[in-house]
């Protein structure tokens, strides 16, 4: 399957209610080796629900400061993310657009953020 | 190499990023990720291949123009196949700001539309090889 | 030594091309219809291209990446592809404009009509592009340029009062017989000649095809810190004479000969050649700029190899970008469609589309992981940021006025 299939999925729990829409995925380098590269990289999790924008602006990072402006426009919108186990998901639909993880969207908690 | 056990996100990291080839080379772009389930456990997914190229970028654009990108780039890669040109990760040799490939471009299945227009068009005018400027 | 020729080489190709058609055409009209009432628009507008450029050219400096490559990493495939179709279409719209004038100035030396002219400035400015190397394509045209000078003269030579045009210039009204609306869209028309995308595209990338490092900072804001204003002071040299030849005549220039008029009025047919000779090298180096952003912005969206650092043979896709770019551009001025209505549709189009460029350079040039400690300082962000919502409300504010004021008519 490829990475854009994910990208954009609803994620909704048992309940049917919705996380938000997939817009990123976390990754761990810690699968079999892959040719010169190394370790190969295993899908670990979800960001789900930030607002797009302000994760690409890229103000999680700590390397980004200003403009003052800019930020604050960019903050409201990345304080709504979670972030999914990938174990808790039960069913991948790239058709529909759709991704089902067990449990609740209320025990999700916001995405731990990358240096 | 990498270090083992380092955390990103591929969407930030990876996706839209510049391949840059071993010899400094531009060599496309990360336009998509090939995830592919583990043999023993179709639940674990790695990543096997970066994708480029019209097709792969046709599948993140998505709808009526993503698959028309998609069928003119598969013509003009002189393939049946249906499927993007794939970069096996394996050659990935750094992820920074841009990502770092172990090989030459020529080596890659993404360049076969840069050697069909360089054949076509930009060998047929004079000066096409000389040193540059 | 070697490098003061440098910083002078550089600094002087900046303000011989600075100006284009759009500078030309925009200045010139908004003089003889409004005198000096939008010159501030003129000083706006270059302080804007100045703090874009440093910032551009600093981050393809430090990064190595130009402003493109950027665009697609900071607003994704999505965003990025829309940012390139308006681009694109753009800076192609401007390279017509710009064929356009060569062969304007032609006709002017030579009386024979543009269009005539028009199949051969293509193929001159590909091959050009093909052939010359980088720097000497952009000194050559960028010192020759430098003969608009002849209009700065031009003012002193036509015995203007002084006082009047420095009342007109800091107490600006909007004269009898123009509406507001209109005045208001040739300031936009104004900014967008100032500040083309195209120029941020060329500059940056040249950044990286002449391997600017660190080092070369320094000339980077030289160029860019004394070379645009005193282009800009041009640009201002063709509003004045306008306003001081054609205002008080009541014309409205939609000749390029109108433009040249105050300069042979003062130095007879010696100053007209100048003027012609500057404007050719003006528009032909501004031709070559915008095909080679067509292609700039292109490559740079889909990674491919481009440039002219390289063997062309190296950067196939990225050249057949290019010749397909004086292609459609010169089949469009071959529609007959007005040469200078075209350059207006393309500045004001240009202006509105600036805050696509704009963003993502921003937002780079603050990012540490990319910029190091050649970030932006917290003054220069709150200027920055200041034009950056002055772009946003004028791009907002430029298709309204385009169809209430009917293009300016």
């Amino acid at each position: 399957m490829r990475l854009s299939e994910l990208l954009g999925c609803e994620v909704v729990d048992e309940r049917g209610r919705s996380a938000g829409k997939v817009h990123d995925v976390r990754m761990v380098q810690d699968g079999p080796p892959i040719g010169q590269f190394g370790a190969s990289l295993r899908l670990i999790g979800l960001i789900v629900g930030r607002h797009a924008i302000g994760a690409r602006f890229g103000y999680d990072r700590g390397a980004m400061k200003g403009p003052w402006l800019l930020r604050q426009l960019a903050g409201s919108g990345s304080r709504s993310g979670r972030y999914v186990d990938w174990e808790l998901v039960r069913s991948v639909d790239p058709a529909g657009a759709r991704i089902e993880i067990a449990g609740s969207v209320d025990d999700l908690s916001p995405p731990e953020p990358m240096p | 190499m990498q270090a083992a056990g380092r955390v990103l996100d591929a969407g930030l990291k990876l996706l839209d990023r510049q391949l840059i080839d071993s010899q400094g080379m531009l060599a496309g772009k990360v336009d998509d990720l090939e995830l592919t389930p583990s043999e023993d456990d179709p639940k674990v997914l790695y990543v096997t291949a970066i994708l480029a190229g019209p097709g792969a970028l046709a599948g993140r654009l998505g709808g009526r123009l993503g698959h028309l990108l998609e069928r003119v780039s598969n013509r003009l890669r002189d393939t049946a196949e249906d499927r993007p040109a794939r970069v096996p990760f394996g050659v990935v040799k750094r992820i920074g700001s841009a990502v770092d490939l172990w090989v030459a471009k020529e080596h890659l299945e993404t360049d076969r539309v840069e050697q069909w227009a360089r054949q076509t068009i930009i060998a047929k005018l004079p000066g096409a090889g000389d040193a540059p400027q | 030594m070697k490098n003061l020729v440098q910083v002078a080489l550089g600094v002087l190709t900046a303000i011989g091309g600075f100006v284009d058609i759009g500078d030309i055409v925009a200045s010139t009209a908004t003089g003889a219809r409004f005198g000096l009432a939008l010159a501030w628009v003129l000083v706006v507008g270059t302080t804007g291209i100045m703090i874009f450029a440093e910032m551009a050219g600093r981050v393809a400096a430090i990064s190595g990446r130009p402003v493109f490559d950027l665009v697609r990493e900071r607003l994704g495939a999505g965003m990025g592809l829309a940012n390139l179709l308006a681009s694109f279409f753009i800076t192609l719209l401007t390279l017509a404009a710009e064929i356009g004038g060569v062969a304007l100035a032609i006709e002017l030396a030579t009386s024979v009509n543009y269009l005539l002219w028009v199949p051969l400035v293509g193929i001159v400015v590909w091959v050009v592009v093909w052939r010359l190397p980088f720097e000497t394509m952009d000194n050559t045209f960028g010192l020759i340029g430098l003969a608009l000078v002849v209009f700065l003269f031009a003012i002193w030579r036509l015995h203007p009062d002084w006082a009047g045009l420095a009342h007109s210039a800091l107490h600006p009204t909007v004269p009898q017989g123009e509406g507001h609306p209109t005045y208001w869209y040739f300031a936009i028309a104004l900014l967008g000649s100032a500040m083309s995308p195209y120029e941020v595209f060329f500059f940056s990338s040249g950044a990286v095809e002449q391997r600017w490092t660190r080092r070369d900072l320094i000339i980077n804001r030289t160029n860019v810190l004394i070379g645009f204003p005193l282009g800009g002071l041009l640009a201002l040299a063709l509003m004045c004479t306008a306003a001081i030849v054609l205002q008080p005549q009541g014309v409205d220039p939609s000749h390029l000969s109108q433009a040249a008029l105050p300069v042979s009025l003062a130095f007879g047919k010696l100053g007209l050649a100048l003027a012609l000779i500057g404007i050719f090298a003006c528009t032909f180096g501004a031709a070559l700029e915008t095909c080679l952003s067509c292609g700039y912005t292109v490559a740079q969206y889909f990674g491919w190899q481009w440039g002219k650092f390289v063997k062309p043979a190296q950067a196939p896709r990225f050249h057949v970008v290019v010749l397909l770019s004086i292609l459609a551009g010169t089949l469009l001025v071959l529609t007959t469609i007005d040469p200078i209505q075209l350059t207006e549709y393309s500045i004001v189009l240009a202006a509105a589309a600036l805050p696509l460029t704009y963003l993502p350079v921003l937002l780079v040039a603050n990012d540490r992981d990319y910029m190091g400690d050649k970030v932006n300082s917290g003054a220069s962000n709150l200027l920055a940021t200041v034009y950056l919502l002055l772009l946003l409300v004028v791009s907002v504010a430029t298709i309204p006025l385009l169809v209430v004021t009917k293009a300016g008519g």
